[in-house]
């Protein structure tokens, strides 16, 4: 399988898809507010009618942010201190016409009627806690990352093993890293 | 790494990689199935295992296919069964293989499409648009009750207003019902929770809408799949243009089963929208991956069915390797077993013919060893004989003959194969063509069974046989016989020589003392007759007894050179140059006769010898005289002495070489020069020669006598440089006399 697969898969032309166009990182900081680091940043996300029509086709999509925090080490590899990822989903509600924000677990949900509004929503994370400062081992400074993905989401991983050569719904931005002194 | 270590290990550890990539990919695969983030991280992974797999059960097939055709080429015992087996398995395997596929392929679009059909998309939207229609007609009536509502809050404030806020939502079952001031701040609430909370802020489009003198109402779904209508309307107060942007916002919850309902359509549309998405690349993944399998499949398939042939066909091609090293004579062959069927039914009885055949032939190397070796020491008897053994038939093709046979044939029966005519080896041979024809003769006139004496001529002289016939016992029918004879030649010389021997002594003995007294007695008769006879008479007297004088100093001399020749062996042995006593000896004769030129090549490095000089002397004094002898009248008559030293078998001897160039021993005389009364001169006792040859033997050495081929004679006198030498060379010459008494 994969011995067809991978040229399919790398095939220059089927590397465009629909979560082409501007996709990354504009800003990420962090700050400690009694003694709680939290995580702000500002993620653009592609939008077009491709997006627009597979969502209200029925596609879920999800859109991860993954954080890691590292410590650096000589002569060894670097400590990671956290390594986190907040995941959410984006699905058109047909019956309400709206565009419904999920967290993972489905606890906290968001309608909104248009889909920028909605990957502008997905886009901004204010304050979200990741870590006690007192967890931060050694002394800094301390090498933080984040980096944002999309993909299809609600799809079982079997039929995502299956389809894995073919599935051009999963992209991620290049990573935006920092120095982290506390 | 050599060709055979790539061999030996080459094909284990390929299928251990193929076998170890496999199951490598499919727990990476397994792992990764249920967390997808491990699935991206793991994808190179997975992708790189299985196509090392691949890979590597490609090499082994790619090797397996080529070893099968060069086998076939090659021609190797049992390839093309192996080959037909291959391919009758491949043709059972490929062909249900296929129309399996091509079925499954059309079964999986089928199969994909039938989930996708126009039906289901129908009644999905026409689910939804009737979840719409009724969700919208609540909406209506909800936000037409809140206008309504709005209407009657006019002017209503403080606890009326509350208290109207809880009858109205008491009476619609509303949950939340809220009035916000101009200021967009709660300024009344009654909702359906027993803790009065604070309440959220309205959407930011509610208060656009309201303050534009629209009522406002959205659908809002929950996450725990119910719904809720949030209704607003402006309320109407009188009073003041502020009191005009109040306005009242309630959220009705939507009755549940309406809401199940709709959560239903909107949860199965979106997975019908999710498969939709997936629809074409969910085809093409299901043909490639069953493509792909149905090649793997097809791989292991082919693979295993030329390992399975290999398997089958290997006891056949170890039968054929089998008997074709039977063929070629090697019993030991023993197969491996390769089950209790049939084949090793086979097998075995092939393993049992083998061993029965190398127990016979066994038996037959070890009476073919026992014949040889009765033939080599039949062989070995018959080459240590001094008499010649020969085996023929009436036609005179010889069987076998032993080298006595051929020495004293003076021919060779080396180049001799069974069957051979014994003409061809008698060509140029006097000897050997007069026993030859002697045997035809007497064959020929029926006769196989004889023993007499055979005298052979020869060029260097005649040779005496004794030779006997006897038919062979089993060869009677076909005329085989065995001729054997012996040399007797040498043994009638030494007969001869004792015969002299004896004749001498008794001649010295009885002869020689009756000499002195008939030679006083005639010279006293001439002493005192001869002075009284007339001159006539004593003439006479005088002639008579000179003549009686000089017989009886012949007689004497005779009967000397007899007793020389009988004398017992009483050699003075010392030290002395031969080359000197040559010189001086030939020096005398120069002086004597200076018509004779006697020419001396004496070798320089000749060692002093150990014998009897007198004796020495006496050789070389006959042996010159009888050159001289020879050579009288001649005019360039020439004796040549000269000297070598030789060395044969670790004995040193110096041989002293006398020629002339007289007229040469007569030849019927050239075999028995040495024996007694043997000469070619008219006036000569005989006995030179066989003195010289007497005391030749006396020293241990040799005497040989020949003509030269250019004319004239020729002497060889061999005699052993020193006493030690003299032992060697006895033993040598008893081996040279052995051949010689064989010849």
């Amino acid at each position: 399988m994969a011995l067809l697969a991978w040229p399919l898969a790398t095939a220059p032309g089927l590397a465009a898809g629909p979560l082409d166009g501007d996709f990354e990182v504009r800003s990420a900081f962090i700050v400690v507010d009694r003694g709680v680091l939290q995580l702000n940043a500002h993620v653009q996300y592609p939008v077009n009618d491709l997006i627009r029509g597979a969502l209200q086709d029925g596609v879920t999509l999800a859109f991860d942010l993954d954080l890691i925090i590292s410590h650096r080490r000589r002569f060894w590899l670097n400590a990671h201190m956290l390594d986190m990822t907040l995941r959410r989903e984006l699905t058109y509600h047909t019956v309400t016409d709206h565009y419904v924000l999920r967290n993972e677990n489905g606890e906290e949900q968001e309608s909104v009627p248009t889909l920028e509004e909605a990957l502008d929503k997905l886009g901004r994370i204010e304050g979200l806690p990741i870590l006690v400062a007192s967890q931060l081992k050694g002394e800094g400074p301390w090498q933080v990352a984040v980096r944002a993905g999309v993909r299809r989401g609600r799809m079982s991983d079997a039929m995502r093993a299956l389809m894995f050569w073919s599935d051009d719904w999963h992209r991620t931005s290049e990573w935006y890293a920092w120095t982290l002194t506390l | 790494m050599d060709a055979d270590a790539l061999r030996r290990f080459g094909v284990p550890v390929l299928t251990g990689l193929a076998i170890a990539a496999g199951l490598g990919a499919l727990v990476l695969l397994a792992g990764s199935v249920e967390n997808s983030a491990l699935f991206s991280q793991w994808q190179p992974w997975i992708l790189l295992l299985a196509l090392c797999g691949v890979m590597a059960l490609g090499v082994l097939l790619a090797r397996k296919l080529w070893q099968l055709y060069r086998d076939f080429r090659d021609h190797r015992p049992g390839s093309r069964l192996t080959m037909r087996t291959v391919m009758i398995f491949g043709a059972l395997v490929i062909a249900p293989l296929i129309i399996v596929y091509l079925f499954s392929l059309d079964f999986i679009n089928r199969g994909i499409d039938s989930w996708f059909r126009v039906e289901i998309r129908q009644g999905l939207n026409d689910a939804l648009v009737l979840s719409r229609s009724a969700l919208d007609l609540r909406l209506r009536e909800q936000a037409r009750r809140t206008e309504i509502f709005a209407r009657s809050l006019r002017d209503l404030r403080g606890p009326e207003l509350l208290q109207r806020l809880d009858e109205e939502r008491r009476a619609t079952e509303a949950k939340q019902i809220v009035v916000f001031d101009a200021n967009g701040r709660a300024s009344a609430l009654s909702s359906d929770t027993p803790v009065a909370q604070q309440p959220s802020a309205p959407p930011p489009d509610v208060a656009l809408q309201v303050a534009a003198g629209h009522s406002y109402v959205s659908l809002n779904p929950l996450p725990n799949g119910q719904y809720t209508i949030a209704t607003a309307a402006p309320i109407a107060d009188a009073v003041s243009a502020r009191a005009a942007h109040r306005y009242v916002l309630i959220d009705y919850e939507v009755p549940q089963e309406l809401s199940a309902l709709a959560e239903a359509v909107q949860h199965t549309s979106s997975q019908y929208g999710d498969l939709s998405a997936v629809r074409e690349p969910l085809k093409v993944s299901f043909q490639l991956t069953l493509t792909l399998v149905v090649l793997l499949t097809l791989l292991g398939a082919i693979y295993g069915a030329i390992f399975s042939a290999q398997r089958l066909t290997r006891p056949v091609q170890d039968l054929i390797a089998g008997t074709r090293a039977v063929g070629k004579g090697d019993f030991a062959t023993r197969l491996p077993l390769p089950s209790r069927d049939e084949m090793g039914f086979l097998v075995q009885s092939f393993n049992d013919m083998t061993k029965r055949l190398r127990r016979a032939s066994e038996e037959a190397m070890r009476s073919r060893q026992a014949v040889e070796r009765e033939r080599e020491r039949l062989a070995i008897i018959l080459s240590r004989l001094s008499t010649g053994v020969i085996v023929t038939d009436r036609e005179l093709q010889l069987h076998s003959a032993n080298q006595s046979a051929a020495t004293i044939l003076g021919g060779s029966f080396e180049t001799a194969v069974p069957g051979a005519s014994l003409a061809q080896f008698a060509a140029g041979n006097m000897r050997f063509s007069t026993f030859l024809d002697q045997l035809r003769a007497r064959l020929q006139s029926g006769l196989d069974e004889w023993r007499e004496q055979l005298t052979l001529p020869g060029e260097a002289g005649q040779r005496v046989l004794l030779w006997a016939c006897t038919p062979l016992p089993d060869e009677r029918e076909r005329g085989g016989v065995v001729i054997v004879f012996d040399d007797i030649t040498a043994l009638l010389a030494a007969q001869r020589d004792a015969a002299w021997g004896e004749v001498a002594r008794r001649l010295a003995h009885e002869i020689k003392n009756p000499l002195t007294p008939i030679q006083l007695s005639a010279e006293r008769l001439s002493r005192k007759l001869l002075g009284g006879m007339n001159a006539e008479d004593a003439s006479v007297l005088e002639r008579a007894t000179h003549t009686i004088v000089q017989q009886v100093d012949a007689m004497k001399q005779m009967v000397n050179a007899f007793s020389e020749y009988a004398r017992a062996p009483d050699m003075k042995l010392s030290y002395f140059s031969l080359n000197h006593l040559i010189t001086e000896v030939a020096e005398l004769y120069r002086l004597q006769d200076p018509a004779i030129e006697i020419r001396l090549e004496l070798d320089p490095e000749l060692p002093e010898i150990e014998a009897d000089r007198g004796r020495v002397r006496q050789i070389l004094a006959n042996l010159i005289t009888n050159g001289i002898e020879a050579l009288a009248g001649a005019g360039d008559g020439c004796v040549e002495l000269s000297t070598r030293q030789q060395r044969a078998e670790g004995a040193a001897t110096a041989v002293i070489s006398v020629r002339d160039n007289g007229p040469g021993f007569r030849k019927e005389i050239l075999g028995r020069v040495f024996d007694p009364y043997v000469t070619g001169k008219p006036r000569g006792t005989g006995l030179g020669l066989a003195i010289v040859k007497r005391i030749v033997e006396e020293h241990g050495g040799r005497i040989e006598a020949d003509n030269r081929p250019e004319g004239g004679a020729k002497v060889l006198v061999f005699l052993p440089v020193s006493d030690q030498d003299r032992t060697l060379f006895a033993g040598s010459e008893r081996r040279v006399e052995l051949r010689r008494e064989r010849a």
